[in-house]
């Protein structure tokens, strides 16, 4: 299993924190959708996952040590082309190398640019006396000004995640507000559903945040994630 | 965990108790509180000063637990908290059913020597398999032997709800408070610092037991969430809980911390919790009544449509800002009311539309019957809530003996030919005593009443909210 590799890696390198590239991996044995995903090692290798995935394409560094990656120069979106591409990759590991030069880099991921839609964001934290619980909000600025965020207890049953989405202030942006593209609700309870199941059958996880979700009418899409295990 | 059914039940249906170290000073309170027991009662003290007053009380004393010459169920301990291992000692050794500790000064004195002396005891009764109540709370009262914790309580007929009480102030009030709104108990235990047995093991015990139909908790914090959760979503399933959670605010915590060294949690995952197990917030002890009030004597409806009937304009109006604002909808009724409310309403003054104003239509009760009766029948209407402003029906029963009797006994008939909820209103203004003799009247024929449009008005939103969750 590509997860139990994963945490095996990262426990042998003494980390807790998954990178990008891993934790969207084990979202993926999940179950759970996210973008397609190509580590590159060198440009060339930038190149290559780009024609193969399709333009345009997004550039994000691959390292254990960084947090957050835009404040560090790590992400270049809207790709279009193998010279975009290069570039790019060059001023990732030039920036990475000036701001935060004792990183330990990875490689660069490669993945499409999804198509923009209403983002909503997952999370799992662990409470002391209630253990794992899960959290669901809108994504962007308003889960964090608003504070527009619902949350259950880890098992949530159908009801639990058919509620906690409901619940939202926000609720109606989902619904396809003035003609923008509804969210399919269906889609985004069983996405919970299912970290519910993953984070009770892993306790080593400690926390989790799928931060944006982008929420389509007929799917919906991880675009990050991260991964914290128990140390 | 099912073992803790059978393990409380000595506890909780005692037919002997000691009490240890009860004294003057405290007016005998434990001792006095057991003068209607259906069983023995015993004193613990060593105390010479106090051997008069508890032979006065008719009570056999010794001078230690272990002399007692017979089984002893439950124990009572109120000693300084020095003394208290010792006790529990003793307990362990006498094999007893279960023993509370009224005792305080424990963890929740945040003191090395509460901390301790907490440890110490919690240490022995878990290894004992002893069933420790407490420390710093009151106990079990189970009204049907006469088992009180005090003797504002009442003992004879037992009741349908439980009580599960981090307090001891909440579990008293709450129970005599109660009592007046026609709620009585089936049994109740007030917990303190839940320092071997917790919230969960109570529930599970009122969750068993077949005399309790509704459980009302109030709790500070538990020490195992999870486990509360699983067994609240397993009891709440079976039969309404309502949960009363103390400590949900920052200043509140630091109460809970030295009331009963409770961590109180986030109040977020609190109301998570409730909801996913399907239990009803209540947020104080008005509420708390309210909603079990409206649990045991409403009809049950998932609807959220109410016919409001007022005995004056200016009620009309705030009686449906109330029921509005609560999230209700005061819709107009069908061609068919209308027609019959044409062919006997007085309407110079008065208003049919929904909310009524019944006004001019006074003193006649078979109008009052009449209004109802159109209500129940409408089919847009889901509950009927009737305005009692106590303050004109004296008055009227200046000018009509009987007639707040008579309405009452008509409204009774009324209930039990409805298909739908009837909550009456009782607006006292400044006759509270008539109210209280007409609330009194009300819980006699099994009308459930609220002092104050508001409060019957979330009552009844709370009801609805859980027979709608709780329909398949």
């Amino acid at each position: 299993m590509v997860m139990d590799e994963i945490i095996a890696a990262a426990r042998k390198e003494d980390r807790t924190s998954l990178t990008e590239l891993e934790s969207k991996q084990i979202l993926k044995e999940v179950g759970i959708n996210t973008t397609d995903i190509g580590l590159a090692r060198s440009k060339e290798e930038a190149v290559a996952h780009s024609q193969e995935l399709g333009y345009p394409v997004v550039l994000k560094i691959v390292s254990p040590d960084i947090l957050h990656k835009t404040d560090v120069g790590g992400v270049k979106l809207s790709l279009n082309n193998k010279e975009d591409v290069g570039n790019a990759y060059d001023e990732i590991i030039s920036a990475i190398k000036k701001h935060q030069p004792s990183a330990k880099i990875q490689g660069v991921s490669v993945q499409p640019m999804a198509r923009p839609a209403t983002e909503v964001i997952i999370g799992m934290s662990k409470d002391p006396q209630f253990g794992p619980v899960l959290m669901f909000g809108l994504g962007g600025i308003l889960v964090e000004i608003l504070k527009d965020i619902s949350f259950r207890i880890v098992p949530l049953t159908m009801r639990d995640a058919n509620e906690m989405i409901r619940e939202i202030k926000g609720y109606p942006v989902l619904e396809g507000y003035r003609g923008q593209e509804p969210a399919n609700i269906a889609v985004l309870e069983q996405m919970l559903l299912k970290v519910s199941e993953f984070v009770e059958s892993k306790p080593e996880i400690k926390e989790l945040d799928i931060n944006p979700i982008f929420a389509y009418s007929d799917s919906a899409l991880a675009i990050d994630a991260r991964v914290i295990l128990e140390p | 965990m099912k073992d803790i059914v059978g393990r409380l039940d000595r506890a909780f249906n005692p037919r002997s108790v000691a009490v240890v170290g009860d004294k003057m000073e405290m007016g005998y309170m434990w001792l006095r509180s057991l003068a209607n027991f259906q069983g023995r009662v015993y004193s613990v003290q060593i105390d010479e000063k106090e051997l008069q007053g508890i032979a006065a009380l008719g009570v056999k004393n010794y001078s230690s637990l272990l002399d007692i010459p017979d089984e002893v169920d439950y124990v009572i301990v109120a000693v300084p908290r020095a003394v208290a291992p010792e006790i529990v000692q003793h307990c362990i050794q006498k094999k007893v059913g279960g023993v509370m500790l009224f005792t305080s000064g424990f963890a929740e004195s945040n003191t090395e020597e509460g901390i301790r002396l907490q440890e110490n005891i919690t240490e022995m009764a878990r290894e004992a398999h002893l069933n420790l109540i407490g420390p710093n709370c009151v106990g079990i009262f189970n009204p049907k032997i006469g088992l009180r914790h005090t003797t504002d309580q009442y003992w004879g007929d037992g009741g349908n709800v439980g009580f599960i009480s981090q307090s001891g102030t909440h579990a008293t009030f709450f129970t005599l408070v109660g009592e007046v709104n026609g709620i009585r108990i089936s049994k109740s235990v007030s917990y303190g610092n839940a320092a071997v047995l917790d919230a969960a093991d109570y529930l599970e015990y009122l969750g068993e037991d077949e005399d309790t139909k509704i459980i009302g908790m109030y709790i500070e914090g538990v020490e195992n969430g999870r486990q509360f959760f699983s067994c609240l979503r397993e009891i709440a399933r079976r039969k309404p809980v309502l949960i009363w959670k103390g400590g949900e605010t920052d200043d509140g915590t630091r109460a809970t911390a030295s009331h009963t060294a409770s961590l109180a949690g986030p109040p977020l995952l609190w109301d998570a919790l409730i909801k996913q197990c399907g239990a009803i917030k209540v947020d104080n002890l008005d509420e708390m009544v309210d909603t079990i009030q409206a649990l045991l004597y409403a009809k049950p409806t998932t609807g959220n449509r109410v016919g409001l009937v007022a005995m004056t304009g200016g009620q009309s109006v705030v009686i449906t800002d109330a029921f509005a604002r609560a999230g209700f909808e005061v819709p107009l009724l069908t061609e068919r009311s209308y027609r019959e409310f044409a062919s006997f309403f007085n309407t110079i003054g008065s208003s049919y539309q929904n909310p009524l104003d019944i006004s001019s239509n006074l003193p006649h009760l078979d109008r009052i019957i009449r209004c109802l009766d159109i209500l129940n029948e409408d089919e847009r209407i889901d509950a009927v809530v009737l305005d009692l402003p106590v303050v004109f029906l004296t008055r009227i029963s200046w000018l009509i003996p009987n007639f707040f009797d008579d309405l009452i006994d008509a409204l009774s008939l009324y209930k039990e030919r409805s298909a739908k909820p009837l909550l009456a209103i009782l607006i006292s203004a400044h006759a509270e005593s008539e109210a209280i003799e007409a609330r009194n009247k009300l819980v006699a024929k099994g009308i459930p009443s609220f002092p104050s449009f508001e409060r019957g008005a979330n009552a009844l939103k709370k009801v609805v909210a859980y027979y709608k969750s709780a329909a398949p």
